[in-house]
């Protein structure tokens, strides 16, 4: 029996060996042929590289810009007319497509895309929609997360077919941050921080779960917000004016979507409940861009607020 | 104005000649629960100053942060309180009692929106002074009431309470929808004028107060002016004129009135609705119809609404606050379905 059966197993055997190795040879090949991709939606297939991109996401328009592709379609930031100011420097002109609530399909049509990268929030309809224009890849983000966009750049990357170049940049705001928060340290800076956004009616105190936060957090702040925001949700609402002592602490980031960030400043200590705070007294308010600070993410977003940051907080 | 004057002097004494007794009992009856109302906005809050150290304050004593809390949070935005509840209670028994029609409301007429509009639009062409916004305020609710006017002067409309509403109503919608237009042109006043989308009492301070009380004072004498041609009006035109009162100057006194009023409180407080339509209806229902009398019970009857209001938004979702106009919302929704419900509409 052992021997009539022994060259068998052998021949399969060796089959089988060849078959797995040509396999293994294969898939680097097939990965650049085709790539299947996990996305809020199930599995979507990409062939090659596209050419005509359109981001209907901020942190998508951030993560593509920050792999060296350069979108042909975008959403507006939030509040704004156009893209956000912090990337005015990577791109020239671009198509604007609508708002992240509120997408123009057609304007989307109009640009011919070959890929879609959307928000985390989109819904099935519009889903729906968009992938049969373009495939459209959507982040499986649940709620709000600190870390929730190096997931999303490591996916959009994957889209892209840059998963190098993102990787890169997800690794230089990691040693960003690290660098940062070890000169924070030595210059003993005090720590108790908190991020909100002024209402005429009294602050909204934001989420420590927020994209600024995280990268606070990583800097090594204590980002604080007294408990007041529910869970799942960005912001608290605006709070009262008798209770700001909640949000007087080391250092009071003041998140605007106005240009100017020092109006906002003026605005609020017009209101003699915010001029009282200690916070305020000893000029340690820092007025931050809200389209960057509020409504960004991606490395190029990261590296932006780390920078403001480190001039607004080192000696 | 002399002749203004001389009204006033020809009515004062006989008002209060003829003001019955059955007006001063509830009128000092509700003016104490408004001054309670006041007490409990002073004592209490969404922050961590509670009743006690608010009375530390107000027998002199106290801490700092509780002084400042009670002086210069909640001090001012009673008296604010007060001011725009005495303006929208009054302004909406005017309305009321020239439109014939118990429905009638600045706020669900269109000139508290017309206001609201006026102001956003003064932001955004770059406004900024307080006194500015208050006779942008005013000139808006000006408009707004023309447009009511001019309504009620539609045969068929006119007569019917509930078809005056729906005009409303739409005029409302169609000022709002162009208060949202102006958000879209500039995103960055959006901050500042969605405050005025909805009406609310925080963060206003005693100057906002100072800036329109000019107006109210105005208005006032007008009110006193046309309180007895305004009721000679509602036994119908012919009998006004006959008792040598003339309808088309009272009706512009009224609307100049209620302009002045509206936009006043809007200027200080945003758009705060159904204030002028459950007001006057508590008011006639102590008072009966006669508007002198039903106009002083409103009087108390305002302030002690917007205070009680103003307190329960803070209360009810602390350490935030609920937007004023939201509460008075949920007061005054019922009164009107029950208005509208009841079997015989009442008609002015």
């Amino acid at each position: 029996m052992p021997l009539y059966l022994a060259p068998t197993v052998s021949i399969l055997h060796r089959l089988t060996a060849f078959m797995a190795i040509a396999m293994i040879l294969c898939l680097p090949l097939a990965s650049a042929q085709a790539r299947t991709l996990e996305t809020a939606f199930g599995e979507v297939t990409l062939n090659g590289e596209a050419r005509r991109v359109v981001t209907l996401y901020e942190g998508a328009l951030d993560t593509a810009l920050a792999a060296g592709v350069t979108p042909v379609g975008a959403v507006t930031t939030r509040g704004g007319d156009g893209v956000a100011r912090y990337l005015d420097d990577y791109l020239d002109d671009i198509a604007i497509v609508g708002v992240v609530r509120e997408i123009n399909i057609e304007a989307v049509l109009m640009q011919r895309p070959d890929l879609i990268l959307a928000t985390p929030l989109i819904s099935s309809e519009q889903y729906a929609l968009l992938s049969r224009i373009a495939p459209t890849v959507v982040p499986a983000t649940d709620g709000f997360s600190p870390d929730a966009w190096k997931d999303e750049a490591r996916l959009f990357a994957q889209a892209l077919d840059r998963e190098e170049e993102v990787e890169a940049a997800i690794a230089d705001v990691e040693a960003r941050a690290a660098e940062l928060a070890s000169a924070l340290a030595e210059h003993e800076v005090d720590n108790d921080v908190v991020l909100v956004r002024w209402m005429p009616q009294g602050p909204m105190v934001m989420s420590t779960q927020i994209f600024a936060s995280g990268l606070l957090d990583a800097a090594g702040l204590e980002v604080n917000d007294s408990g007041l925001v529910r869970e799942g949700a960005g912001h608290s609402d605006p709070l009262s004016l008798e209770n700001l002592s909640q949000v007087d602490r080391d250092w009071l980031f003041l998140a605007t979507l106005n240009e100017e960030g020092r109006e906002a400043l003026d605005a609020a200590r017009r209101s003699p409940a915010f001029d009282r705070l200690n916070v305020v007294q000893n000029e340690r308010v820092i007025p931050v861009d809200g389209q960057l600070w509020s409504s960004a993410s991606g490395p190029l977003a990261a590296q932006a607020i780390l920078d403001q940051l480190e001039a607004a907080l080192l000696p | 104005m002399r002749i203004a004057l001389m009204r006033i002097a020809e009515c004062l004494p006989a008002w209060r000649w003829r003001r019955p007794q059955g007006v001063a009992r509830p009128f000092i009856v509700l003016s104490l629960l408004v001054l309670l109302a006041g007490l409990a906005s002073v004592l209490l809050g969404a922050g961590e100053v509670g009743p006690g150290r608010a009375i530390a304050v107000l027998l002199g004593g106290g801490d700092a942060e509780a002084r400042f809390v009670v002086g210069s949070l909640r001090l001012p935005r009673t008296l604010i309180g007060i001011a725009v509840g005495v303006a929208l209670g009054v302004s909406g028994a005017l309305l009321q009692a020239m439109t014939r029609n118990p429905l009638a409301e600045p706020g669900l007429l269109g000139v508290s929106a017309g206001s609201a509009f006026a102001v956003a639009l003064a932001l955004l062409l770059g406004a900024s002074a307080a006194t500015l916004r208050v006779s942008a305020a005013q000139l808006g609710a000006l408009v707004g009431c023309l447009c009511v006017l001019s309504v009620v002067r539609m045969r068929g409309v006119g007569s019917d309470p509930i078809r005056l509403v729906l005009a409303g109503a739409a005029f409302s919608a169609l000022l709002a929808s162009f208060t949202s237009l102006l958000l879209l042109f500039d995103q960055r006043a959006a901050d500042e004028i969605r405050f005025w989308v909805i009406g609310s009492l925080s963060g206003r301070r005693i100057d906002d107060l100072i800036a329109v009380l000019p107006s109210l004072l105005v208005a006032g004498v007008i009110v006193l002016a046309i309180a007895r041609p305004l009721a000679a009006l509602a036994l119908g035109e012919r009998v006004a004129s006959g008792l040598g009162h003339r309808p088309a100057r009272v009706r512009l006194l009224v609307i100049l009135a209620v302009s002045l009023l509206v936009g006043a409180a809007t200027a200080i407080a945003g758009p705060i609705a159904f204030v002028g339509l459950v007001v006057p209806f508590a008011a006639r229902a102590l008072a009966g119809p006669d508007i002198r009398r039903a106009l002083w019970l409103c009087v108390p009857l305002g302030p002690l609404m917007v205070v009680s209001a103003d307190v329960l938004s803070r209360l009810l979702v602390a350490p935030s606050e609920m937007p004023l106009g939201v509460l008075t919302a949920i007061c005054g929704a019922p009164v009107l379905v029950a208005v509208v419900r009841a079997r015989r509409m009442p008609t002015l």
